[in-house]
């Protein structure tokens, strides 16, 4: 039995209640998961690395060097996720969003801190989470290159011991959802990066998993396939109630999408609330727009908080006059672009 | 337990992988003849600069369809894991192997097992048979035939045992080439798949009959020509009971140490 440690204690609540006749003392115990997909807490990643040295001289020395930095990837991030919830993981290059899924599959271990996924401690027992994750990483492809994507199904089905009514009913959903008819015999060398990237999130799918991990899933995607893969995954996440941690760069996949956003830079977790909130994380911002007199348009960028839209518009009048007025809200895109400087700059 | 589906599915869809490189089998084939006509013709020589028809107790006869079984062996125990493990560690690839719901040690091996299939019916079945035909007869039909079967498919797992021993040396050298040379020369000459090992100077052959090459080649091909049993090499029994004991061997330091570097990609990213 695993050691009960503080994130077990989270997952699991053991409830007494006493008999319903009132009389006698008999007592049950019920053990009540919570809705927890995955548990996070302080978890640090501390990758070491080499200090290598330039030119000749430099390389001939780094090969007896013991002179290791140590860069903390991520660091003390406690993060918890319900079932069914979509997050998306945000964060500039190089924040430490890759290392964090990383350490969720299982394939890093992590320096210090507690991570449960499905209950299970994923580097521990990395083959048996893997049976109740799926897994796509943008670039990288699960899927068997010179066989047709229905034989890639086929045996994705039987590594995971799928019932055939299941995988039935999953490829029936899958048509219902995107049109997979022009994919589903080809070989999977021959398909467009947009095609194999739908055929890989499928695959992720396929064993009906708790919690799916997609790595920048739209990275290099035209517009239409951006969002027919958007809509896949909607779909997937309402009907399967999969659980999904979405790494992404781009605003329309978390606008579309999440519900949730989590952002880290530098490996910390600096934002972690509703998308709706975000708008009001430098205070409410908006932006007005308007028509002077003589027909240029003026910019303001406005913060509700502490100027009045009126007021400004009022001002703008008594000076220029105002032909036409536009008040625009702040972009998801707009307001992550600041997190991230502001973080830069502080 | 792992359930068969899993491992005979894999085996399945490497047979239809093979497949769909049709045109590699018969380059291989082409190999092959360009390679046993260099083989022949050096051994030709070799036994005519001897000045007798035994040598070694073998004859030139029996010496060629020893190599020439040998070479379609070669064809069929060549896997690539080495070569694999380092270029899929190199690109990251790795990781969806790591999650994939089988242990990475049993995944590989089984998705190289309909490989193997293939080879087996497409080059060393054809070969054998032609080796049956011009030599009339020299290879006895019984239950050697069963037994070679038998010990094919052990020598087959101590071969993948040997690559996957080697394998995670790459991921500490970070350079594969080299490994895999010095790897592939020493399998080769040491389990009698380029010189029959009667060949080999008393002293040597002592040393490789302790080693574990041997059971690659040498008893497979013993077993076929019917040579088990007879001589020095000992029963059938015993030559696939010291098959098993190789198995048993190297998947114990195998898993050993790839539990140990597979560490280096968990701990350090690879």
């Amino acid at each position: 039995m695993y050691n009960c440690s503080l994130a077990y204690n989270i997952l699991i609540n053991i409830k007494t209640s006493k008999c319903f006749c009132g009389k006698c003392d008999s007592v049950t115990r019920r053990i009540i998961m919570t809705d927890k997909a995955i548990v996070m807490k302080n978890v640090s990643k501390e990758f070491k690395v080499l200090n290598r040295h330039e030119g000749l001289k430099g390389s001939l020395r780094d090969l007896f060097s013991r002179d290791y930095k140590s860069i903390m990837a991520v660091n003390n991030v406690s993060l918890t996720v319900d079932k069914g919830e979509i997050v998306g993981y945000l964060g500039p290059n190089g924040a430490g969003k890759s290392t964090t899924i990383k350490m969720m599959t299982g394939v890093l271990e992590p320096s210090s801190g507690e991570i449960l996924v499905n209950g299970l401690v994923p580097y521990r027992e990395r083959t048996k989470n893997s049976e109740s994750i799926g897994v796509v990483f943008g670039q990288r492809s699960q899927l068997w290159w010179a066989l047709p994507l229905i034989e890639s199904f086929k045996l994705l089905r039987d590594i995971y011991l799928i019932p055939q009514k299941d995988y039935d009913d999953m490829l029936d959903l899958y048509r219902s959802l995107v049109d997979i008819e022009p994919i589903i015999n080809k070989p999977v060398r021959q398909m467009s990066l947009g095609q194999r990237t739908l055929s890989d999130i499928l695959a992720a799918f396929l064993h009906n998993p708790g919690i799916v991990f997609l790595d920048e899933p739209t990275i290099g995607l035209d517009v239409s396939m951006k969002s027919r893969i958007r809509d896949l995954i909607k779909g997937l996440n309402e009907v399967k109630g999969t659980t999904v941690i979405l790494t992404t760069h781009d605003m329309g996949d978390v606008d579309a999408l999440c519900r949730r956003i989590v952002i880290i830079d530098d490996g910390q977790k600096i934002y972690d609330n509703d998308i709706d909130h975000l708008k009001t994380y430098f205070g409410s911002y908006r932006t007005l727009k308007m028509r002077l007199s003589d027909d240029t348009w003026i910019e303001k960028e406005i913060d509700e908080s502490r100027t009045d839209v009126m007021q400004e518009i009022l001002s703008a009048q008594k000076e220029k006059g105002v032909r036409d007025i536009r008040l625009e809200e702040i972009s998801t895109e707009e307001v992550i672009r600041k997190i991230y400087e502001g973080e830069k700059s502080a | 337990m792992t359930n068969i589906r899993k491992l005979t599915a894999l085996t399945r869809a490497g047979i239809i992988e093979a497949l769909q490189f049709r045109l590699g089998t018969i380059v291989t084939l082409l190999g092959n003849l360009i390679y046993l006509a260099l083989v022949y013709y050096l051994w030709k020589a070799i036994y005519a600069s001897s000045g007798m028809d035994v040598v070694n107790g073998m004859t030139f006869y029996d010496t060629m369809i020893y190599l020439v079984l040998a070479t379609a062996m070669f064809n069929l125990l060549e896997v690539f894991v080495i070569w694999d493990m380092s270029r899929s560690i190199q690109s990251g690839e790795i990781i969806m192997h790591l999650l994939k719901p089988m242990r990475y040690r049993l995944y590989t091996f089984w998705s190289y097992s309909g490989s193997h299939v293939i080879s087996f019916f497409l080059t060393f079945l054809p070969t054998f048979v032609l080796v049956f035909i011009i030599t009339k007869g020299a290879i006895p039909l019984g239950m050697n035939l069963v037994y070679f079967v038998l010990s094919l498919i052990l020598a087959l797992m101590i071969n993948y045992n040997v690559e996957m021993l080697v394998a995670p040396i790459c991921l500490y050298t970070e350079s594969t080439w080299g490994v895999n040379i010095v790897k592939e020369t020493i399998v080769l000459l040491l389990s009698g798949a380029t010189i029959p090992l009667s060949f080999f100077p008393e002293g040597i052959r002592k040393v490789v009959e302790y080693l574990p090459f041997r059971a690659i080649y040498d008893i497979p091909l013993s077993i076929l020509l019917g040579k088990a049993g007879k001589s020095s090499i000992g029963s059938v029994g015993g030559c696939l009971c010291i098959q098993i004991f190789w198995i048993v061997l190297l998947s114990i330091f195998g898993n050993l140490f790839w539990n140990r570097a597979v560490k280096k990609i968990t701990v350090n990213g690879g």
